[in-house]
């Protein structure tokens, strides 16, 4: 670092007593197991308290050091024209991204840099090909000036962009009620179960069995005393209470005083959070559609969740809660529908009721019927080859494929149902999926090509499978075993000229084939 | 499907290039059996015959495939797009207009160079994977390439 020319800024100091705290995390285990180590082979009580004491301190100072080396090496400035970012410690790295490439702004705090004032800062371009360098981070800084960066990075937007200002009212703010559909995930069945076992994992690196544990020991042996039904019944009940209090408790910790608003200057900020605050601002322009979520259990309950598909939205593998891409909670399905339609115009959800989307041909039905009783058929082979290989198995074994036939029938006839498309003046309109449905409104000039596919059983029935590609969300959306010519007829409207010139017979480019007044009447017409 | 094949065709070379590939794929796995067959077991006849059958399939595969690829593989640049067909069992057909295209390259493996053959791959923006170009002589490839590139450098957008 020579000098300091004008302009270039430091991370925030406080970086350092954060980091002191964070360490802590790293120096609670390793000390317990040290601890536990030592005392297993008689040390004395002092010896290993000196010794604890020592490794906590080693531990703190080195990770404190670390991260001083990291702060000086670390300095950033914003020039008219650029952002740049200078860091480092054994390989110096300068990295300058321009401002007009700015398209989101994110803004975390965890508890511990909240108590100190920090936050954590990242810059995004929207570049999906460059991995993590179309992103800047500057970790962390004063949480005042976090919002003055999230303020002037977007600003050159709103000057250019000269969009009406927010009316004040957000599009969405989260209501109390919402919670009752936080349960409806499969982790409210299975996540007491998952908990259970992390713990145990956990008491067994400090060496104790949970089951060994006095008062766990007991309550399970009076649990074995019971009759097995009673016992079966009453741990699937503490699993799902568990289940249901940690569902609750992570919709609490992520959708806290949840606000999604549309900025002055054509961004969209979403704000939520109780213990990590967590700020995300998109520019308008990025929005490439957006996704209505429903996974089964969600749908049974009448709710969804809504997804933006945005090009450069960070994908944050540290946030194991919620994708970065989700803009709502699980809410009622109208009110996800309202607030698809009021980030994407025209989305599904518009004033009209329901969106154009038309159903796909009976052989598409046929086939996921087939998969099913394929399915079936091939539980009752293996437990046929169990019946010869153990001879016999219980014969209850047998209700799992004769149970297994009409629950396959019945996804697949769900499958089916789910499955449509249809075009917007805006929007190319996709919805496939059983454990989790999507109705997707990827905009049509987002689109930058085609996929279609066809195997030799799609061949046969006549269906074909169509993707569209672009850059923005999961860069591809699928329009699965629609018929043959309605897929390439949906290909060449969606995107007129680009698709027709390769098609034998090519039908003319009307772009007012499917208006949302007509599409529901003419439903069962062609294009 | 009612979509014209693109006009032009890999190099003939490429039915040879692939047989090659998946004999270097099925050798080993024929092979294998066949020892294992001799050697680990008391060689009972079924077990033989399934052996045998499975090196039939092979050679048959060996024989079938790579001509069934060459007959499908086709691909097209226009002015406006690149578009492709792919596949056998899946066929799959694919289109890019030129103003998408972020980048153009041309690889070449060991074994595709004793035959002459390169690749070109156009990429665009979307992470859903590029569209491949397999099989062109490595004159026509490398041609393709400069051409694409200088097509896509004259149509103007950011290619998102």
């Amino acid at each position: 670092m020579t000098g300091e020319p004008e302009g270039w800024l430091r991370l925030h100091r406080r970086t350092l007593p954060a980091s002191a705290v964070l360490s802590l995390a790293l120096v609670v285990p390793l000390v317990t197991v040290l601890a536990k180590v030592l005392l297993d082979r008689d040390v004395t009580l002092p010896v290993v308290a000196a010794a604890g004491g020592g490794a906590a301190l080693l531990v703190i100072v080195g990770v404190v050091v670390y991260d001083l080396f990291r702060w000086r090496a670390t300095t950033y400035r914003i020039t008219a024209e650029r952002v740049e970012l200078r860091s480092g410690i054994f390989v110096r790295e300068h990295r300058s991204i321009p401002r007009d490439r700015v398209r989101t702004v994110d803004v975390t705090a965890d508890p511990v840099r909240r108590v100190f004032g920090l936050a954590v800062v990242k810059i995004g371009t929207g570049e999906s090909a460059g991995g993590d360098k179309a992103e800047l981070t500057l970790d962390p800084v004063a949480r005042r000036h976090a919002d003055h960066l999230r303020a002037t990075l977007l600003s050159l937007d709103s000057r250019d962009a000269g969009r009406e200002p927010a009316a004040g009212a957000p599009i969405a703010e989260l209501a109390w009620p919402w919670i009752r559909y936080a349960p409806l995930t499969v982790w409210s069945f299975i996540g007491g179960a998952v908990l259970l076992g992390a713990g145990k994992k956990a008491l067994d690196v400090v060496g104790l069995d949970l089951f060994t544990l006095d008062a766990a020991g007991e309550a399970w042996e009076r649990v074995q005393e019971l009759p097995l039904w009673l016992a079966v019944l009453l741990l699937a009940a503490a699993n799902l209470m568990v289940g249901v209090v940690g569902a609750l408790a992570v919709f609490v910790e992520s959708w806290w005083r949840y606000r999604l608003e549309r900025e002055p200057g054509g961004t969209i900020r979403l704000r939520r959070g109780l213990l990590t605050t967590r700020s995300t601002t998109l520019t308008e322009a990025r929005l490439r559609g957006v996704e209505l979520v429903e996974p089964m259990l969600l749908r049974w309950g009448g709710g969804a969740k809504v997804k933006a598909i945005a090009t450069g939205l960070n994908k944050d593998k540290n946030d194991k809660l919620e994708n970065a891409d989700s803009i709502t909670p699980p809410l009622p399905r109208d009110v996800a529908l309202r607030v698809a339609h009021e980030i994407s115009p025209e989305a599904p959800g518009g004033p009209p009721g329901e969106p154009p989307l038309r159903p796909h041909p009976p052989a598409a039905r046929t086939r996921r019927l087939r998969w099913a009783v394929l399915g079936a058929a091939a539980l009752a082979a293996a437990t046929g080859a169990l019946d010869l290989a153990f001879s016999p198995i219980p014969w209850w074994a047998w209700t799992v494929p004769v149970v297994a036939l009409p629950v396959f029938l019945a996804l697949a006839a769900d499958a089916y149902r789910g499955l449509a498309h249809g075009l917007t003046g805006r929007h190319l309109l996709t919805r496939s999926g059983t454990a989790a449905r999507r109705t997707v409104a990827l905009d049509r000039s987002g689109i930058i090509g085609w996929k279609i596919q066809q195997t030799v059983f799609q061949r046969r029935s006549g269906l074909a499978t169509v993707t569209a590609t672009t850059a923005a969300g999961g860069g591809a959306y699928t329009v699965l075993d629609a018929g043959e010519d309605d897929a390439l007829d949906l290909a060449c409207h969606a995107v007129p000229g680009l698709l027709s010139p390769f098609r034998t017979a090519s039908p003319p480019d009307r772009d007012d084939f499917v208006t949302p007044a007509q599409a529901i009447v003419a439903r069962d017409v062609l294009y | 499907m009612d979509l014209r094949p693109p006009r032009n065709q890999a190099d003939p070379r490429a039915v040879p290039w692939w047989t090659v590939q998946t004999l270097i794929l099925v050798v080993p796995l024929v092979v294998a059996a066949v020892l294992a067959y001799l050697l680990f077991t008391d060689r009972p006849l079924w077990l033989g015959a399934v052996v045998g059958g499975f090196a039939v399939c092979c050679a048959a595969m060996v024989a079938v495939v790579p001509r069934a690829y060459y007959r499908m593989s086709r691909w097209e640049v226009t002015d406006e797009a690149v578009y492709t067909r792919s596949g056998w069992l899946v066929r799959s057909w694919r289109v890019a207009p030129m103003s998408r295209i972020q980048t153009v390259d041309t690889a070449r493996g060991p074994v595709q160079r004793l035959f002459g053959l390169s690749d070109v791959t156009v990429t665009t923006a979307s992470s859903a994977g590029a569209i491949k170009i397999e099989a062109l002589d490595h004159r026509l490839a490398a041609d393709l390439a400069e051409r694409l590139t200088k097509l896509t450098q004259a149509t103007p957008g950011d290619a998102t």
